[in-house]
């Protein structure tokens, strides 16, 4: 059987590469497509949180979308985290033929947890009751990243890196700011710890 | 990964900030601090309770290692209450950062919930570092019965307070010779379930060993009768006040209030 719909289309120059190599030609990826996966601990984004990112700006830019999950045990409730995480990570430094290290990287996250126990009801409050949000969490974030050099064998990076991001969040740091005496910075860290992966 | 998480007990990998995980020494307060209470013996003389009271902890921390300072130069006293609110944002952190710091007090302290501390996860979060929401105690003759009044976290819905509880509490004071209800929301503010006002009151004017009603919330002192019924209600300070009450109890329905103001200021 045929298909007259596949029949009368022609081959697109493209699709001829592809079907000739076998390979996927560099940079002509949709721009909807991520490149890379993340999975992350802590950072108060999640016990696990996974999901996909993007690169951009040479690679220095990158922005995350995850999905986090805390279960009941830690949290009195099941909470489901979703959050953007915009990382910028200015230098990078080869080490040797297979690694690579980014030194510093700074960003920011917004949080969005889902599953409290006390999911504020509309009509609950009075407009202003409560100034903070009790779900949305905004945060900056400092880490470094090392990274083990793959390519596929047409030669298209595909790193596998690990990460560790030191972070806070609005209320902590509001926290810290209006009690300097008895606070320390590190009181209002938070610590993450993630693999990504190019694909 | 697994063995990665296993660092949230160093408390820096945070899954999130409404997160309950404690270590067990910080799990379950209220029982420990009763257990040690009971062994104390009372501090002032003759049948008289002697005790701090305060309000509203919620993100005063250098406030409260100034309180903290102040109480423990008192003298002759039993322990201290904190009126609720000891969190702002019902953060599982905060609640650590308020009782690092109470936890050097010389006296054991003892707390009731807040509205505050009901946000987000903060009511499982107090359940674990502290313990129930209603609980009673006994101390020097007297019954002190500590509940829930935040109706507004529930929506209202006539459930909270637990007005049943509460009656059967002062019906019950066997072995006391008076008996004092402490609450975060007093009845006269309008986090109070209204619903259930009418049946609350009756049930406090009821019991004719009941002393007074302590509440915080308001963040001042306030004392009266508002409901014109021979029922005392007393509301105190937040630690922002620099200000805290001490409360002493004897005979039948006797007491006295001092007020002390401390910190910089003082």
């Amino acid at each position: 059987m045929t298909e007259p719909d596949t029949l009368a289309r022609p081959a697109t120059p493209d699709s001829l590469i592809t079907r000739s190599t076998g390979l996927e030609p560099l940079d002509k990826k949709p721009w909807y497509r991520p490149r890379h996966v993340v999975l992350q601990t802590g950072g108060g984004i999640g016990m696990v949180a996974a999901g996909v990112g993007y690169s951009l700006g040479k690679d220095k830019n990158e922005l995350d979308i995850l999905v986090g999950y805390v279960p009941t045990k830690y949290a009195g409730s099941s909470l489901t985290i979703a959050t953007a995480k915009y990382t910028y990570s200015p230098f990078v430094l080869p080490v040797g033929e297979r690694w690579q290290i980014r030194p510093l990287t700074v960003g920011g996250y917004l949080s969005y947890t889902h599953g409290t126990v006390n999911d504020e009801e509309k009509g609950q409050y009075a407009k202003g009751y409560y100034w903070f949000s009790t779900d949305t969490r905004v945060g900056p974030v400092l880490g470094s990243r090392l990274a083990y050099r793959r390519r596929t064998p047409a030669g298209q990076p595909r790193n596998v890196a690990f990460y560790y991001e030191l972070g806070s969040n609005d209320l902590y740091i509001l926290s810290y700011v209006q009690n300097r005496k008895a606070l320390s910075v590190g009181d209002i860290l938070t610590l993450s710890l993630g693999l990504k992966a190019d694909f | 990964m697994l063995a990665l998480t296993g660092l949230v007990g160093c408390s820096l990998v945070e899954y999130s900030p409404n997160q309950t995980h404690l270590p067990t020494a910080e799990r379950g307060l209220t029982t420990q601090t009763l257990a040690l209470l009971q062994q104390m013996p009372r501090a002032a003389t003759a049948d008289t309770v002697r005790f701090v009271f305060v309000g509203d902890t919620q993100r005063f921390y250098d406030e409260t290692e100034q309180f903290v300072a102040s109480v423990n130069r008192q003298r002759a006293i039993d322990f201290v209450f904190v009126g609720g609110d000891i969190s702002d944002f019902g953060l599982l952190r905060e609640f650590r950062w308020v009782h690092q710091r109470l936890q050097q007090l010389r006296v054991p302290y003892l707390t009731v919930v807040g509205n505050h501390d009901l946000v987000g996860n903060g009511r499982a979060i107090y359940q674990s570092i502290y313990g129930p929401l209603n609980y009673t105690f006994q101390y020097g003759g007297t019954k002190f019965i500590c509940l829930d009044t935040n109706g507004r976290e529930y929506g209202f819905g006539a459930q909270v307070p637990d007005v049943a509880w509460l009656r059967q509490q002062l019906q019950d004071t066997t072995g006391s010779q008076r008996a004092v209800v402490l609450s975060h929301v007093p009845p006269t503010d309008e986090d109070f379930d209204p619903a259930l006002i009418p049946t609350y009151t009756a049930a406090l004017r009821g019991c004719s060993r009941l002393v007074f009603h302590l509440s915080g919330h308001v963040h001042r002192y306030t004392a009266g009768q508002p409901f014109r019924d021979g029922v005392t209600y007393l509301t105190t300070y937040s630690l922002a006040k620099h200000r805290y009450h001490i409360i002493s109890l004897w005979g039948q329905r006797q007491f006295r209030l001092e007020t002390v103001t401390y910190g910089p200021d003082a």
